[in-house]
């Protein structure tokens, strides 16, 4: 099965554009924060099996990082923002 | 910009040697176009868009959001650099000694790039005038349909070799053909 994933900027293309950054759910600390939150942060992450929010770095195409939400099992794909528009919906609510 | 970059291009050595005219499929490959990157700031970028659309003598290629190829074939650097900077809202940087340009043509074209690219290239989806970045024989580069069966590809320099063999590689069975453009 190809993995394809549709770009809101680009459109549907291959996985191999792209280079898969990490869980995008995890909220980075302020850099003033405590050495356990950014020992949780850095180090401490979840391994989930199933539908999660991710970075993907669309390396081959616009270069914006992407927030694809995603089961990580079936592949099957829920929907991809820019990156920024998901950290602007996040602080919103 | 080093002499040598601009009196020889970086496909001579690929190109050199027997000559055939022109099968009804080619690969052009332009000797010296001017490429711009334009990049759009914060609050700019519908009007920049606007202004590079509504420009003469020079054809914008979509790269991501609030950024852009500006590519000329007809005039000098200096002509699109003056015009750039008459757009408010725009930063730019030259470009062209570090790009190549080829330009695919004739009625196997979306064949041969099938085999090229994985992206669409149906009219419906990729219409005249439309351009954005892709993987092109494993190479990130921005691929435009500028006719019905005519596409360009720009891809960085040095990778420029590879992306030409493997297209020639790919068009053989069409029976392919390539030179320089002028
Ligand atoms: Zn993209």
């Amino acid at each position: 099965m190809a993995s394809l994933i549709t770009c809101p900027h680009c459109g549907t293309r291959p996985k191999e554009e792209f280079s898969i950054r990490g869980a995008a759910a995890p909220k980075r600390p302020s850099a003033t924060a405590k050495d356990e939150d950014w020992h949780r942060y850095v180090y401490v992450r979840d391994n989930p099996k199933g539908r999660y929010q991710e970075y993907w770095h669309h390396v081959a195409g616009c270069r914006r990082f992407l927030v694809v939400d995603r089961d990580n099992l079936t592949h099957e794909v829920f929907g991809v923002t820019d990156a920024s528009d998901f950290e602007r919906a996040r602080t919103a609510g | 910009m080093s002499i040598n970059l601009l009196q020889r291009h970086v496909l001579e050595d690929h190109i050199s040697g027997f000559e055939t005219d022109p099968n009804p499929n080619h690969l052009a490959v332009v000797r010296r176009p001017v490429i711009f990157s334009v990049l759009a700031h914060a609050g700019h970028e519908a009007a920049v868009a606007e202004a590079l659309k509504a420009a003469s003598d020079l054809a914008p290629r979509f790269c991501g959001p609030s950024e852009w190829l500006a590519v000329s074939q007809t005039v000098g650097a200096e002509t699109i650099g003056g015009l750039l900077s008459n757009i408010p809202g725009a930063s730019f940087a030259d470009q062209s000694d570090g790009k190549v340009l080829m330009t695919i043509s004739g009625p196997s074209v979306r064949k041969i790039l099938a085999k090229c690219v994985a992206v669409d290239l149906h009219s419906d989806v990729f219409a005249e005038g439309d351009s954005a970045n892709m993987l092109c024989c494993h190479v990130a580069a921005n691929v435009a349909r500028t006719g019905a069966d005519t596409f360009e590809i720009i891809v960085p320099r040095s990778f420029a070799g590879s992306v030409f063999d493997e297209l020639m590689e790919m068009g053989r069975e069409h029976a392919l053909t390539r030179g320089f453009s002028d």
